[in-house]
């Protein structure tokens, strides 16, 4: 029984190629400017104390790694991505409930939790979209702009960053299946991934409130570590599954006690 | 459904019910939306479940699809009961549901709309079923009028063959022709061993394909009834040409309900023997007299009041 994730998969695709158009445009711009700015963060870390830049998650800007994994994905696949991952999720069973689609579905041989499950799984499609089109532009990108960076390390820059995604999907299944309004859903998915960044990013900033960072889901994906350092948080990835199951089985077992 | 005797047809058991409601209560706040509502539907019968807009049929239809909790008692369904849900997921691949509200992907095309419940529950009457209604396959359904979406949903609610079919108001939207046709196609199906539960807000129709009939008001069943019962307790319509005036105090008896008298036509719904009709009529000078089954709106009008009109 894989008509939901097919069809689903189906659903995810036009969305997808936008998205994927755009941050691939977005990268693009970002590797545009390194050059002119390389100069300027060397001198900006010559400056500024080392822990300020540790703080803020750039280390050795001037170098590409330091870039890629101190401006690009912070940007383009925490928050962006995030925020994508979680608005859609947010859509996928509030939308349907509201539509009344539901009903037809449910008024065949299918459980609800395979609902959940199958639509949940159609994201295979923006992540394999997203991960294959960013990898391809930033090694495009890094081999003409005369630089070059570890392959390993750029793959486990994505690889871990998929249990980081996975989780702001969580955060909007969990409202799409409790929120009766999908544009309600939707904006409370986004905007929470955006507060949990908010969040994280500003823990960081102050020593005393650093602990309020680790309920961020972005604490446990740190793509500087892996490409500057190669250090790859194998623990934190696991984490960051161990939350987005936790959400699934929250989700589905609110879903399948729920009048529709 | 091949083990079936005549015995079980004749004289229904628990078992063999397709259908069966027992005090099935939803309660929203203060409202009871059904209201210990308890009947059974057989094998191979056209059960209609009817009431004005808002009594509470779709609550029913949806608690039966699991689509709802009961607050309190139960129903099954082919045998399952609606509170255990694996049981009834299990039941539902041999149910057929049309929804009041039909749900698509707006943007697939009604063949590709097909091809989806074709992977969720089979498909093997399709190219049987578009010979009879005819939805335009290959545009998006978002195109599609008001008599296109019910005529894609009638296929996609019998292409797995089911052996219950529940339908929510099923004919809205249809022109007559297609109503016609889809009336035609449900008697065959019954004959041929599917039953179907048909809710409805218009009598006509009920009364021209159903074979028994559950009413309900305000969440709660006032009568269950075959069509024919149902019309005899109705009475019959009379209007009567008298050559003079009458006095209305004298020529309105008990019997009559619902009596119209306009100048020398008197139109009424008589619900006493018929024999006691003639011999209070032979003391008039009655010109012309027309005496038959009243519509089952009139009956329908019995059970809701006056505000049927509005409500219906």
């Amino acid at each position: 029984m894989t008509a939901i994730l097919r069809t689903e998969s189906e659903r995810l695709l036009r969305g997808t190629l936008l998205l994927t158009g755009l941050l691939v445009v977005l990268s693009v711009f970002f590797l545009v400017v390194f050059p002119s700015i390389q100069d300027e963060a060397a001198l900006f870390e010559e400056v500024y104390p080392e822990y300020i830049l540790a703080l803020l998650g750039v280390e050795e800007l001037h170098t590409i790694e330091g870039f890629l994994g101190g401006y690009i994905f912070p940007f383009v696949w925490v928050l962006l991505a995030g925020i994508y991952f979680a608005y859609v999720s947010a859509g996928m069973i509030s939308r349907d409930v509201r539509t009344r689609r539901m009903d037809l579905t449910l008024s065949s041989a299918v459980s609800r939790e395979s609902v959940v499950l199958q639509k949940i799984a159609a994201l295979w499609v923006p992540l394999v979209a997203l991960s294959l089109a960013l990898l391809g532009t930033l090694l495009l990108g890094v081999s003409l702009l005369g630089e070059s960076v570890n392959l390993i390390a750029l793959a486990m820059v994505h690889v871990l960053g998929v249990p980081y995604l996975l989780v702001c999907a969580g955060i909007g299944i969990v409202f799409s299946v409790v929120l009766d309004r999908v544009e309600t859903a939707q904006a409370a998915a986004l905007g929470l991934v955006f507060v949990l960044w908010l969040v994280d990013g500003l823990a960081q900033l102050n020593p005393d409130f650093e602990w309020v960072g680790t309920v961020t889901p972005s604490r446990y994906y740190d793509p500087t570590a892996i490409l500057v350092h190669e250090e790859y948080a194998l623990l934190d990835a696991g984490l960051l599954l161990v939350g987005f199951l936790a959400l699934l089985s929250l989700a589905t077992a609110y879903f399948v006690r729920r009048d529709l | 459904m091949s083990s079936q005797t005549a015995a079980h047809e004749t004289e229904p058991t628990a078992d063999t019910a397709t259908i069966r409601l027992d005090g099935l209560t939803k309660q929203y706040g203060d409202v009871m939306a059904n209201d210990a509502v308890s009947f059974a539907v057989e094998p191979g019968e056209i059960f209609g479940y009817l009431g004005p807009n808002g009594a509470g049929k779709t609550t029913t239809i949806r608690l039966l699809l699991g689509l709802l909790k009961p607050t309190a008692g139960t129903a099954t369904v082919l045998g399952a009961d609606i509170r255990h849900r694996r049981a009834l997921t299990r039941a539902k691949a041999n149910v057929g549901y049309l929804p009041d509200t039909l749900g698509f992907e707006e943007r697939l095309t009604g063949r590709e709309v097909l091809e989806y419940f074709a992977r969720l529950r089979g498909d093997e009457r399709r190219d049987e079923l578009l010979e009879l209604f005819r939805p335009p396959l290959d545009k998006p359904v978002e195109t599609y009028s008001h008599g296109n979406r019910r005529m894609l949903g009638i296929v996609q609610a019998f292409m797995h063959d089911p052996d219950l079919v529940i339908m929510d108001e099923p004919t809205s939207g249809l022109d007559p022709l297609k109503q016609d046709r889809l009336h035609l196609f449900l008697e065959d199906e019954r004959d041929a061993g599917t039953t179907i539960f048909f809710s409805s807000h218009v009598l006509s129709e009920v009364q021209r394909i159903c074979d028994r009939v559950g009413i309900i008001r305000d969440g709660e069943l006032v009568a269950l009834e075959t069509i024919e019962e149902l019309l005899e307790r109705g009475g019959k319509d009379v209007r009567v040409q008298l050559a003079g005036p009458v006095d209305p105090d004298q020529f309105v008896t008990a019997e009559m309900i619902d009596v119209e008298l306009v100048d020398r036509t008197a139109r009424f719904t008589y619900t006493g023997e018929a024999i006691e009709l003639l011999e209070h009529l032979v003391q008039y000078d009655v010109t012309d007299i027309d005496i038959g089954d009243p519509q089952l709106d009139e009956v329908f009008k019995h059970y809701y009041g006056t505000d049927s009109q509005e409500t219906g």
